[in-house]
């Protein structure tokens, strides 16, 4: 639960991606990479700017709230670097079509198990 | 974790299948330990009386707290705390620093901190806490006490607040706030607004339309509007999230 300030986003739904800590490494550089390309729809810069911003959200997240993922990890017997990354629909979309993505992590992202 | 601390318990299945505390053991321990947690101000003795039982109690300055030792018994009891010599003992030491806060310790020591305001955890509101041992205990003025000296000592204890020293982790748009050894203390960074936006802004971050994400007794966040909203819309924990502008305007609980 939380109360947020009137207005505030949040309503877009957000789907949880359990990275290890190289994978956001990876993700990060790939992200990054694709922002360097002047060619990117303004669009899509903006969904992979709100990536690179979920990278370190997702880090805050657990440092405020450790509770939750480590319940998870528990469960499945992730390591102690595994983190969800929320994306939103448009963010995995701008990141599986314009990011030069190792395989295993495209997998990753795609769903094929954690 | 009760008034009778962690210590005391002995584990999952005393507190599934908890072995009764007996008052007549509790009397025992009692009586070689209450002598050693008195102090100057602090009087704790046991009041003997055959035909009603025993009544502990703790008395400093204007504070007075009296239970009978069969209830304490009790109360040991559904908390799970083990019938032995040495886990009464602790927990008999737990319940006498969960005491009442004076209004002189409050004056003298207090320090203002975020606590959650209602049950259900959905607003926030400012307290006078003060550190005893490795945790804190909150204060609150007893009716009648003069407005005056209640506001003396909650603006004393947000001064206090401001001069705690926290850890500052920066995570690209968000300040982390905390306080790893007394978890508690990590909102005193909201008591001084001014001095937390200029920690934020000289660890290179905006500092336009800032807001903070509060769970009492975690880490405090701070960002951007989006960026606090993207943080707490996606937790299942409690939080508040507000305008650092608000947080001089919080009540005081």
């Amino acid at each position: 639960m939380s109360v947020l300030p009137t207005g505030g986003t949040g309503s877009e739904v957000l789907v949880p991606h359990w990275l290890a800590s190289p994978e956001r490494l990876q993700l990060a550089t790939a992200v990054r990479a694709a922002l360097g390309d002047p060619a990117v729809h303004p669009v899509a810069v903006i969904h992979l700017q709100d990536v690179l911003t979920e990278l370190h959200v997702a880090a805050a997240r657990d440092a405020v709230w450790p509770a939750s993922a480590a319940r998870v990890r528990l469960a499945t017997g992730w390591d102690a670097d595994v983190l969800p990354v929320r994306l939103s629909a448009a963010e995995l979309t701008a990141v599986l079509a314009l990011c030069p993505l190792p395989d295993g992590l495209r997998g990753r992202l795609h769903g094929d198990g954690a | 974790m009760t008034a009778f601390g962690r210590g005391g318990a002995a584990g999952l299945l005393q507190r599934l299948r908890p072995t009764r505390i007996d008052v007549a053991d509790l009397l025992d321990v009692a009586q070689v330990v209450l002598p050693l947690l008195a102090g100057r101000q602090l009087r704790v003795e046991l009041l003997r009386r055959t035909a009603a039982g025993s009544v502990l109690v703790v008395e400093e300055e204007e504070r007075t707290l009296r239970v009978a030792l069969a209830d304490l018994a009790d109360d040991m009891t559904r908390a799970g705390v083990a019938p032995t010599p040495e886990a009464m003992t602790a927990a008999l030491r737990s319940w006498v620093a969960h005491r009442p806060v004076t209004d002189a310790s409050a004056a003298a020591d207090g320090i203002a901190v975020l606590d959650w305001a209602d049950a259900a955890r959905s607003a926030v509101g400012w307290r006078v806490v003060v550190r005893r041992g490795d945790a804190t205990q909150p204060w609150a003025p007893l009716p009648g006490t003069a407005a005056g000296q209640v506001d003396h000592t909650r603006s004393a204890a947000t001064a206090r607040a401001g001069e705690v020293e926290l850890t500052l982790r920066v995570e690209g748009p968000v300040a982390l706030w905390s306080y790893p050894a007394m978890p508690v203390l990590a909102t005193t960074a909201l008591a001084a607004p001014g001095r937390m936006l200029d920690r934020v802004a000289g660890a290179g971050l905006p500092v336009e339309d800032v807001h903070v994400v509060v769970t009492p007794h975690r880490p405090v966040a701070c960002a951007g509007r989006s960026v606090a909203a993207r943080l707490a819309g996606e937790t299942p924990e409690a939080s508040v999230t507000l305008p650092w502008d608000e947080l001089s305007a919080l009540p005081w609980l």
